[in-house]
């Protein structure tokens, strides 16, 4: 499943391209919008946690809702049914996205902290938070995916199902990397982060058979 | 038999009311009357999670068990009611706010994570309509209200935590007792028990609305 896809992006680089496009452009325009405030680097750190948080949140909602709906669409789904087991596929899927998010958050991080012009306080619990929250955010997102592929409207109704989900995941991620970033307590954001990753991928692989299979 | 405990609920609720109003006292620290909406506000806000939670319990043994339609409609009927439970404490809760903090609204964590609960239930509701097979529907839906019963106690109990709050914590708090007199206590948990009662009465109705709904739709087709 993990191969199959990225050997179908390597052909059509579609999701890749617009994913490093969106996160730097989105960097580029906030850097540009708020470096003339003159904000301290309390506040900009404060800032930069938030916003790549918002930015990975809208860029998981914008490239990555493909990974189910492009299968439907394609009509590859039911040779899929039929080629692998549901834990399988499921497997094969948060695998692919959630390597997508981390090669957009080697991307996007970095960026960020040069961009606004910050120092890491805590690097592991850096790398903690954003490993934690791409891989509830891939989960989340590949689960509700694989629901909305069988409706219509599937993009708005995916933002619709998704932003409740990710909610308690971003709050999680914003308050682990702003005290990755600035310094004070924040282990314990790191710790609940996984609790809620670890409920997310368990809820996904029982959950994706009665999904997948009608 | 029904037609009693129906009754008897009726009394019930209006012995809560006119003991909310007249036999409880005033919490300390609380401006005038403002403390009497707790024995309101607090059991809206608990029915909705019960709702919440009996539509998981529908959804799980509707997908375990054999799929039986009735179960699907029993949790989207839960939900419609939960989501008016938590409308309500919002909006109770928000009268509260204005009264002792003079706003309505400041992002307080329980503010902030009640909406989010019923925003992923609303979506509930959003991803019903945009399903036409009815197995798909019944059995997507299934999926994603199980899913609510890992993370709704995430928005009950875990966010209301995260970052610093000014809601009174005397029923649910981490010190793990209860803060407040007998007196309101005692009105309390009759409140609590008398909306549960009052939440199954109502949904034991809309589910068979929609069974007998159903039952019209089958014989049009």
């Amino acid at each position: 499943m993990f191969a199959k896809d990225w050997r179908a992006e390597r052909r059509a680089r579609h999701a890749v391209a617009t994913l490093v496009l969106f996160a730097v452009t989105t960097l580029v325009v906030a850097s540009l919008a708020l470096g003339p405030i003159g904000a301290t680097p309390g506040e900009r750190s404060d800032v930069a946690a938030a916003l790549l948080w918002i930015l990975l949140l809208f860029a998981a909602a914008a490239g990555l809702p493909r990974a189910f709906v492009h299968e439907e669409e394609s009509h590859t789904a039911t040779a899929l049914r039929l080629a692998a087991r549901p834990s399988a596929v499921f497997a094969g899927k948060l695998a692919w996205v959630t390597s997508l998010l981390c090669l957009l958050e080697a991307i996007a991080a970095p960026l960020a902290l040069a961009l606004f012009d910050l120092e890491l306080a805590h690097p592991a619990r850096f790398a903690a938070a954003l490993a934690a929250g791409g891989v509830g955010l891939a989960a989340a997102t590949t689960l509700l995916d694989a629901i909305v592929a069988q409706g219509r409207g599937a993009t708005t109704l995916f933002a619709a199902l998704a932003f409740p989900l990710l909610v308690p995941l971003a709050v999680l991620a914003v308050a682990a990397t702003r005290s990755a970033i600035g310094g004070g307590e924040g282990a314990e954001a790191v710790l609940q982060l996984v609790l809620y990753d670890g409920s997310i991928v368990v809820a996904g692989f029982l959950l994706f058979p009665v999904v997948w299979n009608p | 038999m029904r037609r009693l405990a129906a009754w008897l609920l009726w009394l019930w609720m209006a012995a809560v009311i006119v003991a909310a109003f007249h036999w409880a006292p005033l919490a300390k620290d609380f401006l005038g009357q403002s403390s009497r909406i707790l024995f309101f506000h607090v059991p809206m806000a608990w029915v909705s999670f019960v709702a919440f939670m009996t539509a998981g319990v529908a959804s799980l043994r509707f997908l375990a068990g054999r799929r039986d339609a009735r179960r699907d409609r029993s949790a989207a009927a839960a939900i419609e009611i939960g989501l008016v439970f938590a409308l309500l404490a919002t909006v109770t809760g928000a009268i509260w706010a204005r009264i002792m903090w003079n706003s309505w609204w400041n992002w307080d964590p329980r503010q902030a994570s009640i909406v989010v609960a019923m925003l992923f239930y609303a979506a509930y509701l959003a991803l019903r309509t945009a399903i036409t097979d009815r197995e798909a529907r019944a059995r997507l839906c299934a999926a994603y209200a199980t899913l609510g019963l890992i993370v709704a106690p995430f928005f009950y109990f875990v966010l209301p935590r995260l970052g610093f709050s000014l809601h009174p914590d005397a029923v649910i708090n981490l010190r793990g007792k209860v803060d407040v007199e007998p007196k309101m206590l005692t009105v309390l948990v009759a409140s609590s028990a008398g909306f549960t009662a009052l939440f199954f009465w109502v949904h034991r109705l809309r589910t068979r609305l929609a069974d007998a709904e159903e039952r019209l739709l089958e014989g049009v087709e």
